[in-house]
């Protein structure tokens, strides 16, 4: 079976360019994967079923968005909120009542008086003030015969939305451990946050938590990488926090090779995040590679991590004090970190297992590419003997077979 | 209680599973249960015809039967369980094999194009609903336990099942190796003709038939082994038992076999079984040096290992006593404790 493969890839910088990166070969040892060079229109010709991927970001994902609106097909749905890529292909091509169209379709006239408040600049970019409340994921999920998602979280409220195709849930694969020597950082111990320095990374959050630690754990750090937002002063924060001088070790971007080894170096990731778009995160899934224990935010796919292997914070009015008991008790347990490691290790090597993934992709390529057929085959064969045995269309009998039928998942 | 055994049934071949569910209800039926066996014909080609003939048993109704409410369904292998009841146990053979471990194999039954590739996963869909809904989920042996953990992530038990009742008796051995075992090309026989050819020091038995016979045959001539190999085709009970009991060893070594009655009926003759490392089933029970001898999937080490447990009756004895041993613990009273616990 040949599969035309939408997604941005190296040397492409984006998350789902690296997923593509690690899973690619993986694949091909289930199926024929030709990867479409950025900007096509159309798959190529002879191929058996297109799989586009499809995120939130305008820049990596706008073309393959506009390849799924020409030749529809299986989707990768790596966000579930997807209203900035929505808006990037709209308003960001200058096209307004795009924009306007969107918001209409899913939000009806609400969505297109509050789209045109967006528009005149009279209201702040949905996108960044509520996403979560738009996520403009109709137009993929109608377009889409087939999705795969990673969480339980989109899943949910793809179905929701109402798509009722082929589903299938496969995890993010886990990378390998580059041989790689860890940072020279110490810590006591070394907390370590991974990402845009912002706001919705709950950076504030974390710096007052861990102010609070520092004062009866001196010698705890935390390593912040990842660049800053524009908008939010980070120096100024740590200054009313008290957080100069050695506890905080910055560093912006990195490259892959230093992102292992910073990440080798901690003791605990945090990963935090709200408002979540239903996202899977590298660093996140790169920490259980590393057997590293991890507090995350209670939200989206970091919600489905496993109590042994993450200390999950709710978002809200305790969240700074739940952060702080986290840290805490991170700090003084080193045989919890170590319990949890383990446990991150596992859980890297079996349910996010590179192997296992790609055969779960696989599988759920084969199921939408034939499955029609083999619907429509059963179908046919099921009603032309029960019409051979004078059982009519809408009669109780037909609605049996119907009922049976969909309860082993072999018709409506 | 009133217990159904479910059976597909291919017309015109028998083989240990249709054994096995005779066997089944008679022993239910001997410790007081109304127990029938409900059999549909099954076949699997072409096309969707798996699906198709697999729904027909969605469409049965044995919640009652005659008035009478069934206690207990009991599902076997592909496609029986996919039966809908209230109690449905499965005692799972095996599922359909085609459609997993056997795919992209000589014995795989799914082509390439995305039609034959989506008939295999929705034989895989079907398999994780119809399992799925069973109330209790046993498996005939830990490789086929094993096969659907990895599968379609199902847990089931191991309950193995007595093999069938033969008049089983151990003889001094007359230095023949017996192959029993249905003539399919999965259970490679010509394995162990060809390793008769390599090794001069013991004949064979083949008492069984099936569709590789005359291919079998053929081999067996290639190979100049007139007067060393006799296919005696399907013999009674009581001959079958008299080859049993007088054979130096029972050679059983099918491709990833699911369970395999073979190695319990060589053990409860006192005879060793030759098999080997990746027969599957039957290396639940025939372990090297202790009750048979496993060996690599080659002629010459198959043969190699014939000949010395032709040359060592003593050890060849003490092998097969450890059998009887094992084959001794597996009884059809523990068995249906379980199942109907």
């Amino acid at each position: 079976m040949k599969v035309a493969y939408f997604s941005p890839v190296p040397p492409e910088a984006s998350g789902i360019a690296d997923y593509s990166a690690l899973l690619l070969p993986a694949l091909r040892e289930h199926v024929d994967v030709e990867v479409v060079k950025r900007g096509a229109k159309r798959p190529p010709r002879g191929v058996d079923l297109a799989v586009y991927h499809i995120g939130n970001n305008p820049e990596a994902h706008g073309w393959i968005l506009d390849a799924l609106r020409r030749t529809p097909g299986l989707v990768v749905l790596h966000d579930f909120v997807l209203h900035h890529l929505v808006a990037g292909v709209t308003i960001g091509r200058r096209d307004g009542h795009g924009y306007l169209d969107a918001m209409e379709r899913e939000h009806g006239v609400v969505g297109r008086l509050l789209a045109h408040g967006v528009l005149d600049k009279r209201l702040p970019p949905l996108w960044e003030a509520r996403p979560e409340d738009f996520p403009l994921t109709g137009e993929v999920l109608s377009l889409a015969n087939g999705l795969i998602v990673h969480s339980h979280f989109v899943e949910e409220r793809a179905r929701g939305a109402g798509f009722e195709g082929p589903l299938a849930r496969v995890p993010h694969p886990a990378w390998p451990v580059p041989d790689l020597p860890s940072a020279d950082i110490a810590g006591g111990p070394l907390f370590g946050a991974f990402g845009n320095v912002n706001q919705s990374k709950r950076v504030p959050q974390l710096l007052e938590a861990f102010a609070r630690v520092r004062d009866d754990h001196p010698d705890a750090r935390l390593l912040l990488v990842g660049a800053t937002s524009p908008g939010f002063d980070l120096d100024r924060r740590l200054q009313r926090l008290g957080l100069g001088g050695d506890g905080i070790v910055r560093e912006g971007f990195v490259d892959e090779r230093r992102l292992w080894a910073l990440m080798a170096a901690c003791d605990v990731h945090v990963s935090l995040r709200s408002p979540t778009m239903g996202e899977t995160s590298g660093t996140a899934i790169r920490a259980l590679s590393l057997g590293k224990p991890l507090v995350v935010s209670d939200v989206g796919w970091f919600a489905e991590l496993p109590e042994g292997v993450a200390l999950r914070v709710a978002v809200g009015a305790q969240e700074i004090d739940d952060l702080t008991a986290a840290l805490r008790l991170l700090a003084e347990r080193p045989d919890a970190r170590a319990a949890m490691g383990v446990a991150a290790r596992h859980l890297a090597t079996t349910e996010h297992d590179l192997s296992r993934v790609a055969a779960g992709q696989a599988a759920a390529f084969e199921r939408v590419a034939g499955g029609p057929a083999v619907a429509d085959a059963v179908l046919r064969e099921v009603s032309e003997a029960a019409g051979a045995v004078g059982i009519g269309a809408g009669s109780a009998e037909a609605s049996e077979i119907a009922r049976r039928l969909s309860e082993v998942d072999l018709g409506d | 209680m009133r217990i159904a055994v479910l059976r597909p049934q291919v017309p015109f071949a028998r083989g240990g599973a249709e054994i096995f569910t005779d066997e089944l209800v008679d022993e239910l039926r001997a410790r007081g249960h109304e127990a029938d066996l409900v059999s549909v014909p099954f076949k699997w080609y072409p096309g969707t015809r798996v699906l198709t003939q697999a729904f027909l048993w969605r469409m049965l109704d044995l919640e009652e039967a005659d008035g009478g409410r069934i206690d207990i369904v009991i599902g076997t292998k592909f496609p029986s369980y996919v039966v809908r009841h209230p109690e449905k146990r499965v005692w799972l053979v095996h599922q359909f094999r085609q459609a997993y471990e056997l795919d992209g194999t000589d014995l795989g039954q799914f082509g390439s194009s995305p039609e034959d590739r989506a008939l295999r996963r929705q034989v895989q869909d079907l398999d994780r609903i119809a399992l799925g809904e069973a109330t209790r989920l046993f498996a005939t042996s830990a490789n086929v336990a094993g096969r659907l953990e990895r599968s379609i992530g199902l847990h089931a038990e191991v309950l193995p099942h007595p093999p069938q009742a033969l008049p089983y008796r151990t003889a001094p051995s007359q230095g023949f190796v017996l192959s029993a075992s249905r003539l399919d090309r999965a259970k490679r026989i010509d394995l162990l003709l060809e390793a008769a050819a390599t090794q001069p020091g013991f004949d064979v038995v083949v008492a069984s038939d099936g569709p590789d016979r005359e291919r079998l045959e053929a081999v067996a001539r290639d190979r100049g082994l007139d007067g060393r190999v006799r296919f005696e085709g399907r013999v009674s009970a009581e001959r079958l038992a008299e080859l049993y009991a007088t054979c130096s060893s029972v050679f059983y070594a099918p491709v990833d076999e699911d369970f395999g009655m073979g190695p319990y009926e060589a053990f409860l003759s006192g005879k060793p079984v030759i098999t080997t490392t990746d027969a599957g089933g039957p290396l639940d029970v025939v372990h090297d040096r202790r009750t048979g001898l496993v060996v690599a999937p080659e002629a010459a080490a198959i043969g190699k290992a014939a000949a010395w447990l032709r040359e060592h009756d003593d050890e060849a004895a003490a092998l097969g006593t450890a059998g009887k041993a094992l084959a001794d613990e597996v009884t059809w009273d523990r068995a249906i404790a379980r199942l109907l616990s």
